[in-house]
């Protein structure tokens, strides 16, 4: 039996089941039943980040470290952060005044390992310009129950290269958990993803593999978006598998509720999808249980449905090439209300109100390709075994709101292929 | 000479020692107090020392802060808004050494230090009053690039001591309105100095760029451009003519335009992150001051990883509309994850929020 599926197991062994999952303040263990350290045991643990050379091992042995100040490893080579183990090791930074993350990396070769961060008020732990960067057996989380409060993201790798996550755990972010944004060869695997507004996503990235992972009770399971005027301008190549994408009915608290969303696009996110794709490009999903969510198992956007400035240089706003094939679904509950799109779902799909969704298509082409969306232009193909049982929509909004059309029929998408690369033989060299 | 220093540098040390021994006041991770410390420093060119007064950059009482020698005072044209501290800044070239101007940017000796000390008036009204001094934050040049070192004074005012971790301190004083004002104020640690103080991931000074010294100062016995000056005493090679160069204005010059000044303001308080070498490249957002694409500039641009710092706003910057902008809302905030820059600031720079709203209100 190989070892990340055991340690993902006892996981979820440990988990207090809840049966509703609109919200959750779920953690995995109790941290506050740990040795507090020392202001000295503290001040160490802030020293050796600072004085850290190349090729250093920083040990945090295991305990509740309260730090209130950022822990920044500072363009080093080949460095190793290592806990005591997930839930013996603790950083807490519900104290930092200021700072926009908790722990901040920059560097080649880096590999944290074996700890948990906690209550971080911006980010949890971000890498940046790194290349060569791992994340093992990571817990990031914030405790404190008010999620109004809760950080952006809680693992934040950006504007790397080289990126592996593995057997880590992402909870309660007000964004992304695991957020990969503007890098390049990513591989995000045997990891847990709960009670954030999306699970993992990859945003402006080349090169990415998603697999072996649980994203549940999330807003949003998995999403891979491009957006637009960033410096790395599109991003494209990402495969979705073998993935347990389940009950991502968590409320949407990204804005306060009540409050309508803001300029930042998962604020938007309809709780109910399992995966979104949003500006994406070459995309696989396959192999995936996609289960129990509320709204969609699959939505296939185009950046135009934000009503968001769709230009930008070196960028494009539709989603194209994407292959989905060999995924298991299943339906329950009825789509969301609290969001625009989650609105369109339920009242304007193709199979009646209020039915939930296993696949739906935005329907929104580039008309410089073709006239007509039923040639397939932006390269959508469809090939599920069941496909007949699935519930297929495929909207018309071309003519924006006072014209709004959907459509059941699944074959214009249905007799292709595509071909995505990705390549992850760059975890060998980790 | 250099004996001279060095016996100098002992006895404040000795002071310093004896003052924070004999003080009540405990300032757990500020000060430490271990014997190891009683010893005396030696100024022996080996960077960084424990105290500043090893460095002996103040001649008499080092609170006041009296240039030695070989110190030169520089003034950027517009400040980085730091929680309303005052500062005052001296840079000292390695004896014999100086700079030069390679592509329009400064090229440093090695043994280049950048001295910044940040203090409080006790009232603000009396700006030549009594005042306290927070810290003194150094940026060495070294074989392999610019080093930060913060150095955290005591309450004595005696000497600084070296703190890698940074620390925090609370501040009283008394505002231009004669109102008590409390800011705590957050010294940073060496890493994080970083943050802003990055380039490509290099340490990078920000106010010791030519556009900003590139401007008329007051010195001692003169008035003139303070890199004219440089060159004049021998410090800087390779500065002709200040019309060559750019030079920014005082975004607290309210005579001068508008969109000048807020582009002063913006580029010295955002722009070390927000710009294509800084680490705030990853929002697209760009702050520098000659940046003219209005989606880099924020116009109708929406965040990326901005997350409660959006507020209910959709766009960074909406002409017309400073109420509805992002960056209004984060500069108007305190609130960690929210407010910007996100070092150096716990309290809302009035004056600079207003400069930006009257800009944001003047676009189309």
């Amino acid at each position: 039996m190989n070892k990340p599926k055991t340690l993902l197991l006892t996981y979820l062994s440990t988990f207090l089941l809840f049966a509703c999952g609109e919200t959750s303040n779920e953690q995995l263990f109790d941290s506050s039943l740990l040795p507090k350290r020392s202001i000295e045991e503290t001040e160490k643990v802030i020293k050796d980040f600072i004085m850290a050379e190349d090729g250093a091992t920083i040990e945090i042995p295991e305990g509740f470290y309260e730090i209130n100040t950022q822990l920044i490893l500072d363009n080093k080579s080949n460095v190793t952060i290592k806990g005591a183990g997930l839930k013996n090791t603790v950083l807490s930074f519900r104290n930092l005044k200021t700072g926009g993350e908790g722990v901040k990396i920059v560097g080649n070769n880096i590999t944290i390992e074996d700890l948990t961060i906690e209550d971080a008020p911006g980010d949890g732990i971000k890498a940046q310009h790194t290349d060569g960067i791992t994340f093992r057996r990571i817990n990031v989380t914030w405790t404190h129950g008010d999620k109004s409060k809760n950080g952006t993201y809680a693992i934040y790798p950006v504007q790397c290269k080289n990126v592996l996550i593995e057997e880590s755990v992402a909870s309660h972010s007000r964004d992304a958990g695991i957020y990969v944004g503007q890098s390049e060869n990513i591989v995000v695997k045997n990891s847990l993803a709960f009670g954030n507004v999306a699970g993992i996503e990859i945003e402006n990235c080349d090169n990415a593999e998603v697999f072996g992972n649980i994203a549940r009770n999330n807003a949003g399971g998995i999403l891979v978006f491009n957006l637009p005027g960033l410096p790395k301008s599109d991003g494209k190549g990402t495969k979705i598998y073998n993935n347990q994408i389940i009950d991502n009915n968590h409320e949407n608290f990204a804005t306060p509720l009540g409050e309508d969303p803001n300029g930042n696009t998962v604020t938007m996110i309809p709780p109910g999808s399992g995966v979104i794709l949003l500006a994406a490009k070459e995309v696989e999903i396959y192999g995936n249980e996609i289960l129990r969510n509320k709204t969609t198992g699959i939505a296939v956007a185009s950046y135009q449905i934000t009503g968001f400035p769709s230009e930008a240089p070196n960028w494009s706003p539709y989603t194209s090439d994407v292959y989905i094939h060999d995924n298991q679904y299943e339906r329950k509950g009825f789509p969301d209300l609290t969001r625009e799109m989650g609105q369109l779902i339920s009242i304007y799909n193709a199979h009646g109100k209020a039915k939930t969704q296993d696949i739906v298509y935005d329907g929104i082409w580039d008309e410089s390709l073709s006239e007509s969306i039923e040639t397939n232009p932006m390269n959508l193909c469809i090939s599920e075994p069941k496909i007949s049982e699935l519930l297929f929509t495929r909207f018309y909004l071309m003519d924006g709101d006072d014209n709004i059309e959907s459509f059941d029929d699944p074959n214009p998408f249905s007799n292709c292929k595509v071909s995505v690369n990705t390549d992850k033989s760059f975890v060998s060299g980790l | 000479m250099l004996i001279q220093k060095k016996s100098l540098a002992f006895i404040s040390s000795l002071v310093a020692v004896f003052a924070i021994f004999f003080s009540c006041k405990k300032e757990e991770s500020i000060v430490e107090t271990t014997t190891s410390e009683i010893e005396t420093e030696e100024a022996d060119g080996l960077y960084p020392y424990k105290w500043l007064t090893t460095y002996a950059f103040f001649d008499g009482e080092i609170s006041n802060l009296n240039p030695a020698e070989d110190l030169i005072f520089y003034k950027p044209s517009s400040s980085l808004f730091t929680d309303y501290a005052h500062k005052t800044r001296f840079i000292q070239f390695p004896e014999g050494e100086k700079a030069k101007l390679v592509n329009g940017e400064f090229d440093f000796p090695e043994g280049t230090i950048l001295v910044k000390n940040f203090y409080y008036p006790l009232d603000f009204k009396k700006q030549e009053g009594e005042r306290r001094i927070i810290e003194t934050r150094l940026l060495i040049l070294e074989e392999s690039g610019w080093e930060a070192y913060p150095y955290i004074w005591n309450d004595e005012q005696t000497n600084a001591q070296l703190k890698v971790i940074g620390g925090q301190k609370e501040v009283h004083f008394k505002d231009l309105e004669g109102k008590d004002q409390v800011v705590d104020y957050l010294i940073p640690n060496r890493n994080q100095c970083k943050t802003c103080h990055n380039k490509n991931e290099e340490m990078a000074p920000i106010g010791v760029q030519v556009k900003h010294l590139n401007n008329d100062l007051d010195f001692q016995d003169q008035h003139g451009n303070q890199l004219e000056y440089w060159s004049q005493i021998g410090k800087l090679d390779g500065f002709e003519d200040p019309g060559q160069y750019p030079s920014l204005i005082n975004y607290e010059n309210e005579s001068l335009p508008l969109d000048e000044r807020a582009m002063a303001y913006l580029d010295i308080n955002c722009s070390h992150c927000h710009r294509t070498e800084g680490p705030a490249s990853t929002s697209g957002l760009f702050l520098t001051y000659n940046e003219k694409d209005p989606m880099k500039l924020g116009i109708n641009k929406t965040p990326v990883a901005a997350g409660i710092g959006a507020g209910s706003h959709k766009f960074d910057v909406v002409p017309g509309k400073p109420e509805e902008s992002i960056v209004i809302h984060r500069m108007n905030s305190t609130e960690v994850g929210v407010a910007m820059p996100e070092l150096g600031r716990t309290t809302i720079h009035k004056e600079g929020v207003e400069l930006i709203r009257n800009w944001i209100k003047s676009l189309e």
